[in-house]
């Protein structure tokens, strides 16, 4: 065979290779419908992992970000037409990063709302803070994320891991009244600073550490820690992951028979995958939080699932969805509080001082863009469902959550 | 502590590494095969597993919407369903060595190094992309019934499955390379491409075989994954690929035996770190610390022959 050929060949092998890693690659799933009409157009990013393992989330919110703006393009409040570009993180920093740079040279941008993923976060912030374009965050829980310097480009709409520690903490350790606990987290940043804001709790509120073991978010192999944490018999571990690592490490406790230890952590397991990772019949009484409130209680989160539901969108709703809805309202009420032309430098400036009513009740910024509407409320798995804590068999008794005394 | 007698913690921990040993037994023993009969580092091995795992679970799903599942009994099923993974596997397999193999045979070896990283990347991203919610974590039906034999749980019918049919696996491998015509063309291609060739062995018909071995071999090992773990994601090959090429490395490149030795001494290792209190952040670290030091210092592996370059 001739060289010539050769070459072509693995140039076209490589080729396929890496558009298929897509790398910052513009969803096909978030041009709005209806299409623009003859109001002027402003456009909006949006960014969130679409492919890779955390893609049910970030496709959910970004369902949920389109459909608030879908929502205000029809109902002609504003004399603009609104268009989102939504654009894939990966989860990863540089995927993220090409997906900032291709939003902020976009014409018309005049805010972007993104990531599930700290570590993205911090890859698009100094982006954004260099161009000038406001960015709401509507899901990356990383404690320094919002800060004194990142003010008033950078707010967020959800609460940090500290926040949701906090009361995981209350829940757990006080009002279910835990007292040994292991701690089982990833190494990823995530999982660290998990790991981290959990323990200031336990000192707290008084709770032995019986031991702590970290591991790579690529491990699929927990019964080796398992068998030792078995050996210490705790009352609980503390899961500082996500999904895909809470599945296997609660079907892994299945198998090893440690069906008299609870496991719980905060809102990274509390979804749908974790159910399907852990087997629904392994997951039964995983204990978490999820921010925010819960949308079946109000009436205007009904409103807000049944709109959902009825775009027929292909993922269900995540538990930070509400959250990427309510980032496109702050956005949406910065828009009207311009009062005329709609321009990236205004809408820092009217995001930073925005009293925007969503999902989540009101959502106002403090003096470092946080937000001051840190709600959480708990849930447990039930025959194969997160169901509210409240609403659950085990809140009244019918069940015992595994290692309760 | 109770450190020995059953279900004591000694035994749990054994029985975790042989487990984990067996499956990166497996795909070490595809990359040892692939090396040894052809001379090059099939990198996609892992991927090509975990397509396995994917195909079993796709086949399960078609069978159970065609009511195969309730029409047949289980153990016809079953077979069926191993045979469509296994035949999808192996023409993986085959595919591989047309499309990033053959294509270099006379460039330099790291052109299919590449090309096999390459479809890696094509392999799990077809995966991600056209299985049914491909990205998102997937649950592995329960094929081997939940149970155990007396009741004691490390001997639980998944356990004893995987270890057994690890052991047949092999065996059958052994026979098929001592007994069979083909196995002995095999190795004789391993010793020495030139002379086989010479001595009227079709190069080409033996090279395909290895793939088509190659493959089925890793379609049992994306079973036991599924099996073992019960959850699969599309990306998971490429760690089981990095484990498994160590385990290779570890036990010698060519050398089919010293794959079982490095998968199961990579999987003691680990499982042994992890059992340290806080160790389990430095167990692959220090499995590949351990790969890095029997590279420098018996770089041919424990059952490797040293080759000597004459100048």
């Amino acid at each position: 065979m001739n060289r010539k050929r050769l070459s072509v060949c693995l140039a076209a092998l490589l080729a396929v290779g890496t558009l298929f890693s897509g790398c910052g690659k513009e969803d096909d799933g978030g041009t709005p419908v209806g299409g623009a009409d003859d109001r002027p157009v402003v456009k909006v990013g949006f960014m969130g992992p679409l492919t890779g393992g955390n893609a049910s989330e970030g496709s959910a919110a970004r369902n949920g970000f389109t459909m608030a703006f879908d929502q205000l393009n029809e109902s002609g409040e504003l004399p603009y037409y609104v268009e989102v570009v939504a654009m894939d993180d990966g989860s990863k920093p540089e995927t993220a990063t090409s997906a900032v740079q291709r939003l902020v040279t976009t014409d018309g941008i005049v805010a972007i709302s993104g990531h599930w993923n700290s570590p993205a976060a911090t890859a698009t912030i100094p982006i954004c803070k260099s161009n000038n374009i406001p960015l709401v965050i509507w899901g990356a829980i990383g404690e320094s994320l919002t800060s004194a310097e990142n003010y008033p480009i950078i707010t967020r709409v959800c609460p940090t891991d500290r926040q949701e520690n906090v009361t995981l903490a209350k829940y757990v350790l006080e009002d279910l009244g835990y007292k040994n606990i292991y701690i089982i987290s990833d190494t990823t940043s995530y999982g660290q600073s998990n790991t981290q804001a959990f323990q200031e709790q336990m000192k707290k509120y008084d709770a032995n550490l019986i031991g702590i073991d970290e591991v790579p978010d690529t491990q699929n192999d927990f019964r080796a820690i398992l068998s030792k944490v078995k050996q210490a018999k705790p009352d609980a571990i503390f899961f500082g992951g996500v999904s895909m690592g809470g599945g296997l490490v609660k079907s892994q406790m299945v198998d090893a028979g440690m069906d008299d230890i609870l496991l719980f952590g905060i809102s990274g397991i509390c979804s749908e995958d974790y159910i399907i990772a852990a087997g629904a019949e392994n997951a039964e009484g995983t204990f978490s939080i999820k921010p925010g409130t819960d949308p079946t209680k109000t009436e205007v989160g009904q409103k807000f699932l049944a709109d959902y539901e009825a775009k027929n969108y292909s993922v269900p709703v995540g538990a930070f969805t509400p959250y990427s809805y309510d980032a496109a309202q702050v956005i949406i009420q910065a828009m009207k509080d311009c009062e005329g032309e709609i321009t990236a430098e205004k809408m820092i400036e009217k995001i930073a001082a925005v009293k925007a009513n969503g999902l989540l009740g009101e959502t106002q910024f403090d003096e470092i863009g946080q937000t001051t509407n840190p709600a959480s409320y708990a849930l447990v798995v039930q025959d194969g469902k997160w169901v509210p804590w409240e609403d659950s068999l085990y809140a009244t008794g019918e069940r015992t959550l595994p290692g309760r005394k | 502590m109770e450190l020995l007698g059953n279900g004591s913690f000694l035994i749990e921990q054994l029985m975790n590494a042989i487990m984990l040993g067996c499956i990166y037994t497996l795909v070490a023993v595809g990359f040892s095969l692939f090396f040894g009969v052809l001379d090059v580092v099939v990198f996609c091995s892992g991927d090509i597993a975990v397509f396995g795992t994917f195909s079993l679970m796709g086949a399960y799903m078609i069978f159970e919407t065609a009511g195969l599942t309730a029409m047949l009994p289980t153990p016809v099923w079953m077979m069926l369903l191993m045979g469509v993974a296994a035949i999808l596997c192996a023409a993986l397999g085959v595919f591989t060595y047309l499309s990033s193999i053959r294509p270099f045979e006379k460039s330099s070896s790291l052109m299919p190094l590449l090309s096999t990283i390459a479809l890696g990347v094509v392999i799990r991203e077809t995966i991600g992309l056209f299985f049914p919610l491909g990205r998102n974590p997937q649950r592995f039906p329960r094929l081997i019934p939940s149970g155990s034999f007396g009741g004691h749980a490390l001997l639980s019918y998944r356990n004893v499955t995987i270890i057994c049919v690890t052991f047949l696996v092999l065996l059958a491998v052994f026979f098929f390379l001592r007994k069979s015509k083909m196995g002995n063309a095999m190795q004789a291609m391993a010793q020495n491409k030139r002379l086989a060739a010479i001595a009227g062995i079709n190069i080409r018909s033996v090279a395909i075989t290895t793939f088509v071995l190659g493959g089925l071999l890793l379609s049992v090992a994306g079973f036991l994954i599924g099996a073992y773990y019960g959850t699969v994601r599309f990306d998971n090959g490429s760690l089981y690929g990095i484990k498994g090429f160590s385990a290779a490395v570890v036990g010698g490149l060519s050398n089919v035996y010293g794959a079982i030795i490095g998968g199961m001494l990579l999987a003691f290792i680990e499982v042994f770190v992890s059992i340290l209190p806080g160790g389990a952040a430095y167990a692959s670290a220090v499995a590949f610390i351990a790969v890095v030091i029997f590279m420098v210092a018996k770089p041919e592996g424990i059952l490797g022959e040293k080759t000597v370059e004459k100048v």
